[in-house]
C-alpha cells in the first residue's frame, strides 16, 4: 500500500512541480537556518568539562569597591578573579580534594644551542593539580609533583604545538628551555588539548588560544612576572614594587577547587564566608558578604559565555522555521483541496477515509524528507562557510562550531517530523471531505 | 464594496485564510524587530574611529636578553622605518586602539576624586604617536621630542604623566562644554595632568564599550616590549608590511618580532564580528521571510481564484465588470493581510519588549512598526495582483459550463 501511495505522491508532484519545489524549499530553508544557529548556539553553550564539571568549583569572593559593584548590569555579582592574598589563602584550605591557583603570563623562550628561533609562548603559571583537575592529556612525561610547586623547581610542561616549535615534536622530556634568564627543564608534553569554551579561564577570552607553556605558580612572585591577561583594580593604592602589586586589591588570579561531596561543598562555602568575615576585621572586604562557588556550568553562565546575540538569533531562527511550516501547511492544504475531486473518485471507488488520510500524509512525508535532505545539506554548507570565513578571519568563537554529520541526520529527522506535523491537518481535512460533492460537478 | 460576501466566501476556506494571516503575523514580528536591530548594528559598525584605520598596521617587538639596549633599539628601528618609502609615520605604542586589548584608568575634573569622573583608554607612545594614528587635533599642539619620558630599564614604579592629548569624548565627559585645552584634570591619586591638545574624535580599544570614544595619549617609553604602529600611504600596506618585516629582521635578529603583522582594518573587523554576523543573519532571514510570505499569499489567492472559476463567471454574467472582480480579490486579500497585521502588531511589540529587556535597548521604535504594517499591506496586494488579474480574465461563459 505504502509503495502505491508513494507512486501517487510522485504523480502528484509531477502535476505541480513548481508548488512542490516551493514546499521543499520552504522546509529546507527553515531547517537550514535553524541548523546553523543551533550549532552556533550549542558550540557556545557547550560544557567541555562534562560530568566532572559538576564537582569543579570556581570561587568568587566580593573584595570589590564599596562604592561600585563589579558588574554594572547586575549588582549582586562579585568579581570573577581573585587578589594574590586571597588566592593564596583559599589555596591553603585542606577541605578540597584537589585545588589550584593560576594566572596567565608569557615571555620569550630560547634554546641555549640556538636550535629554535626565540618564541613568545603564552604561559600559564599554575599549581600542579591543574593537569589532573582538567583531565589534560599528556603525550610525553607528566605533570610536576608537589615538591616542584613548593621549591619552586625550574620545570616546564609544553603544549604539543609549543613542543613542535621548540623541539620539532620529538620527546623533549629532560631537554632545557631558557626563559627569564633561567633554565627550565621540560617535564611533560601535552597531547592536543583545546577545550572550547576555554572554561577554566573565561576572563581572558572564552575562545582564546591555549597556552604554550605551563610553569609552577610560585615562579610568578620569584621572577616578578606580571599578568599577560586581564588585571582589574579599584582601589587607590601606592604601587611601587611587584610586592606592592601582590599586596594590592588588584585581581588577576583564578582558583578552582575539586569538591567531590555535598558536605565538602558546604564546608568549603562556609570556609569562604569565615575567611571573608575574618578579613573584614582587618578592614578589608568593605562590601556585604557575597561569596559564590560556581560549578563549571554555573561559571560559564556567570561569565555570559553564551551571549545575548546567540539567544536572539536562535529565537529568530525558530520564528523563521514557524513561518516556513505555516507556509507549508497552507500550500499543502491548497494543493490537496485542488486535487479533491480525485480523492472523491477514490472514495467513491471504495477507499476509506483512513486510506485517503494515509495517502496524503505519505505525500507530506515525502515533501518533508526532500526538504530535510536539501535543508541539511544547505545547513552543512552554511556551518562550513561560517567556520571557514567568520571563524578564520573574524570571530575565533566560531572555530568552536562543531562540524559533524550527526547533526545532518538529526536535522533530517526533525524536518521529517515537522513536515508530517504540517501535513496532518491537510490530510485529515481532505480525508473528511464528502465524495458526493466532488462527484456531482464532474 | 460589500465586505459581507467576501467574508462568507473566506469562511468556506477558513483554514487557508487563517494560515496566511498567521504567517503574516509572525512575518511582521520578525521583520520589524530584525530591521530595528540591523539598523542599530549597521550604525554601530559604520561609526568613524577617528583613526586612519585602513592604512595602519602594528606588531609586537619583545626583547629578552639581559641588559639589552632597548632605547637604542627603538631609536634605530624608528629612524629606519620612518624613512622607508610610503611610510607616513611610525611610533612605539604599548596598546593599539581598536585591537580589543587596552588599558583604562579613571580620571576626575578636580583633585581628591571630585568633580566629573570618567574612565578612558590610555596609550603610552612617543612624540610621533598622534601622527602614526592619523588622528586630527582640533585644538592645542602635538607632542614634542622633549615631552617624551624614556626609561632605560624596566621599573615597577607607577608613572604619572604631567601632560596628555585627550579625545573630544573625554574632554566633554570631564569639562562639559568648556574648552579643555590648557586645563588640568586628575588621576585617582590627584596628580594633575595638563591638556596640551584635543583630538576631535578617537576611538579606544574596546569597540563594544559605550565609552569607547574616551581616549588619552601620553608620552612614556619603558622596556622590555612594545608594539610598533605604522601608518602608510593608501594602497601600499601589503608591500610595506613585507618591507618592514624584512628590514626589522635584518637590522637586529636578537628580539622577537610578531608575525604576521596585524592590519588595523582586520582588528576593526574582528571588533565588530558579532555585530556584522548579527546584521548579516538578520538581513538574510528578513529577506527569506518576505519571499515566503509573498509566496504564501500568492498561493492562497491562486487557490481561491482556481476554486471559484464558476462563481466568477456567474458574477461576470450578471454584470460585474473586470475591475469589480480584481477589486474583489484584492479586498479579500487585504482583509486577510489586515487580520495578520493586527495580530502581528501584538507579536512584534511583545518580541520588541523581550529584546529590549535582553539588550537594555530603548523600546522598539514605533516608526518601524508603522513601516512594517504599510510594507506588508503593499506586499500582500502585490502578491495577490497576478491571481486577481487572472480571475478578471475568466469569461462570463464559464457560468454555464461545468468544469
Amino acid at each position: 500500500m505504502f509503495a502505491y501511495y508513494l507512486r501517487l505522491a510522485l504523480a502528484s508532484f509531477r502535476r505541480n512541480p513548481g508548488l512542490t519545489a516551493l514546499m521543499i524549499m520552504a522546509i529546507a530553508l527553515g531547517i537550514s537556518v535553524c541548523m546553523i544557529t543551533l550549532t552556533t548556539y550549542r558550540a557556545a553553550a557547550a560544557n567541555p568539562a562534562g560530568d566532572h564539571g559538576e564537582i569543579l568549583f570556581a570561587a568568587s569572593i566580593d573584595s570589590w569597591d564599596p562604592e561600585d559593584s563589579y558588574e554594572d548590569y547586575d549588582k549582586s555579582l562579585g568579581p570573577t578573579m581573585l587578589t594574590y592574598r586571597d588566592a593564596r589563602a583559599l589555596y591553603a584550605s585542606e577541605i578540597p580534594d584537589r585545588k589550584l591557583i593560576m594566572y596567565r603570563s608569557g615571555g620569550i623562550y630560547t634554546r641555549a644551542d640556538k636550535g629554535m628561533e626565540p618564541q613568545y609562548f603564552r604561559t600559564r603559571m599554575t599549581t600542579r593539580d591543574f593537569f589532573a583537575m582538567f583531565d589534560v592529556p599528556f603525550l610525553f612525561g607528566g605533570p610536576w609533583d608537589n615538591k616542584a610547586d613548593d621549591g619552586p623547581e625550574p620545570v616546564v610542561v609544553l603544549s604539543k604545538d609549543a613542543n613542535q616549535k621548540a623541539f620539532g615534536g620529538v620527546n623533549s622530556v629532560g631537554r632545557v628551555l631558557h626563559w627569564n634568564n633561567r633554565d627550565f627543564r621540560v617535564i611533560g608534553v601535552l597531547d592536543s588539548w583545546e577545550p572550547m569554551p576555554k572554561y577554566f579561564d573565561v576572563s581572558n577570552g572564552s575562545f582564546e588560544d591555549m597556552e604554550g607553556a605551563y610553569i609552577p605558580f610560585a615562579w610568578g612572585p620569584v621572577l616578578e612576572l606580571g599578568s599577560h591577561g586581564n588585571t582589574n583594580c579599584w582601589k587607590t593604592e601606592v604601587i611601587n614594587s611587584f610586592q606592592d602589586f601582590l599586596n594590592s586589591e588588584c585581581i588577576w588570579f583564578h582558583a578552582w577547587f575539586e569538591l567531590r561531596t555535598a558536605d565538602k561543598q558546604r564546608a568549603f562555602k562556609e570556609f569562604l564566608d569565615n575567611y571573608v568575615l575574618e578579613q573584614k576585621k582587618h578592614g578589608r572586604f568593605p562590601r556585604p558578604l557575597n561569596n559564590y562557588l560556581y560549578d563549571v556550568g554555573g561559571w560559564l553562565k556567570r561569565n555570559k559565555v553564551v551571549d545575548d546575540d546567540n539567544k536572539a538569533m536562535l529565537v529568530l531562527a525558530f520564528a523563521f522555521l514557524a513561518v516556513c511550516l505555516v507556509n507549508t501547511v497552507g500550500l499543502l492544504l491548497a494543493k490537496f483541496l485542488n486535487a479533491a475531486p480525485t480523492a472523491g473518485v477514490r472514495r467513491a471507488l471504495g477507499a476509506s477515509r483512513r486510506d485517503i488520510f494515509w495517502q496524503h500524509l505519505t505525500e507530506s512525508g515525502v515533501v518533508a524528507l526532500a526538504g530535510g535532505i536539501v535543508g541539511g545539506l544547505l545547513g552543512l554548507a552554511g556551518v562550513w562557510a561560517l567556520r571557514a570565513w567568520y571563524g578564520r578571519f573574524v570571530d575565533e568563537a566560531l572555530r568552536a562550531v562543531p562540524f559533524d554529520s550527526n547533526n545532518f541526520l538529526i536535522i533530517v529527522a526533525i524536518a521529517v517530523g515537522a513536515g508530517i506535523l504540517a501535513g496532518l491537518y491537510p490530510a485529515w481535512r481532505i480525508g473528511r471531505a464528502a465524495p458526493a460533492s466532488y462527484l456531482k460537478v464532474q | 464594496m460589500a465586505i459581507r460576501p467576501i467574508l462568507s466566501a473566506l469562511m468556506r476556506n477558513r483554514a487557508g485564510a487563517i494560515l496566511v494571516a498567521l504567517q503574516i503575523a509572525i512575518t511582521l514580528a520578525i521583520i520589524v524587530n530584525a530591521v530595528y536591530l540591523t539598523t542599530q548594528r549597521v550604525t554601530k559598525i559604520g561609526r568613524p574611529s577617528g583613526i586612519d584605520d585602513q592604512n595602519i598596521f602594528a606588531f609586537w617587538v619583545t626583547t629578552y636578553e639581559k641588559d639589552y639596549d632597548y632605547l637604542g633599539m627603538l631609536r634605530e628601528d624608528m629612524a629606519m622605518i620612518r624613512q622607508m618609502p610610503d611610510v607616513i609615520d611610525a611610533a612605539p605604542m604599548q596598546q593599539v586602539p581598536l585591537s580589543g586589548s587596552g588599558n583604562s584608568s579613571g580620571y576626575y575634573s578636580l583633585p581628591d576624586k571630585k568633580g566629573e569622573e570618567s574612565p578612558a583608554n590610555t596609550y603610552a607612545t612617543d612624540d610621533h604617536g598622534a601622527r602614526a594614528l592619523g588622528v586630527t587635533l582640533s585644538a592645542g599642539r602635538d607632542f614634542e621630542p622633549n615631552d617624551v619620558v624614556y626609561k632605560a630599564a624596566a621599573t615597577r614604579e607607577r608613572f604619572d604623566t604631567a601632560s596628555a592629548i585627550i579625545s573630544g569624548g573625554l574632554a566633554r565627559a570631564l569639562f562639559k562644554d568648556e574648552p579643555a585645552l590648557g586645563k588640568d584634570f586628575y588621576d585617582d591619586q590627584s596628580h594633575p595632568i595638563r591638556v596640551i591638545g584635543v583630538i576631535s574624535h578617537m576611538q579606544g580599544s574596546w569597540l563594544g564599550w559605550d565609552k569607547v570614544d574616551r581616549t588619552l595619549l601620553y608620552t612614556y617609553i619603558e622596556p622590555p616590549s612594545t608594539q610598533y604602529v605604522i601608518r602608510v600611504k593608501p594602497g601600499t600596506i601589503d608591500r610595506v608590511i613585507a618591507d618592514v618585516e624584512a628590514a626589522m629582521r635584518k637590522r637586529d635578529p636578537n628580539r622577537v618580532i610578531e608575525t604576521p603583522m596585524r592590519k588595523m582594518s582586520d582588528m576593526k573587523r574582528r571588533g565588530y564580528a558579532g555585530d556584522s554576523l548579527m546584521a548579516v543573519t538578520l538581513t538574510t532571514v528578513t529577506g527569506l521571510v518576505l519571499v515566503f510570505s509573498s509566496l504564501g499569499i500568492f498561493g492562497l489567492a491562486t487557490f481561491n481564484v482556481n476554486s471559484r472559476t464558476r462563481q466568477i463567471g456567474t458574477r461576470r454574467a450578471v454584470g460585474a465588470r473586470k475591475l469589480d472582480i480584481v477589486q474583489y480579490f484584492l479586498a479579500e486579500n487585504w482583509l486577510v493581510t489586515s487580520v495578520g497585521v493586527l495580530i502581528g502588531c501584538g507579536l512584534a511589540l511583545g518580541a520588541g519588549y523581550w529584546l529590549s529587556t535582553q539588550y537594555q535597548l530603548p523600546r522598539l521604535d514605533l516608526y518601524y512598526l508603522v513601516g512594517g504594517v504599510l510594507g506588508l499591506w503593499a506586499l500582500g496586494q502585490l502578491a495577490a495582483w497576478q491571481p486577481a488579474l487572472r480571475a478578471a480574465k475568466v469569461s462570463p461563459a464559464m457560468a454555464t459550463r461545468n468544469i
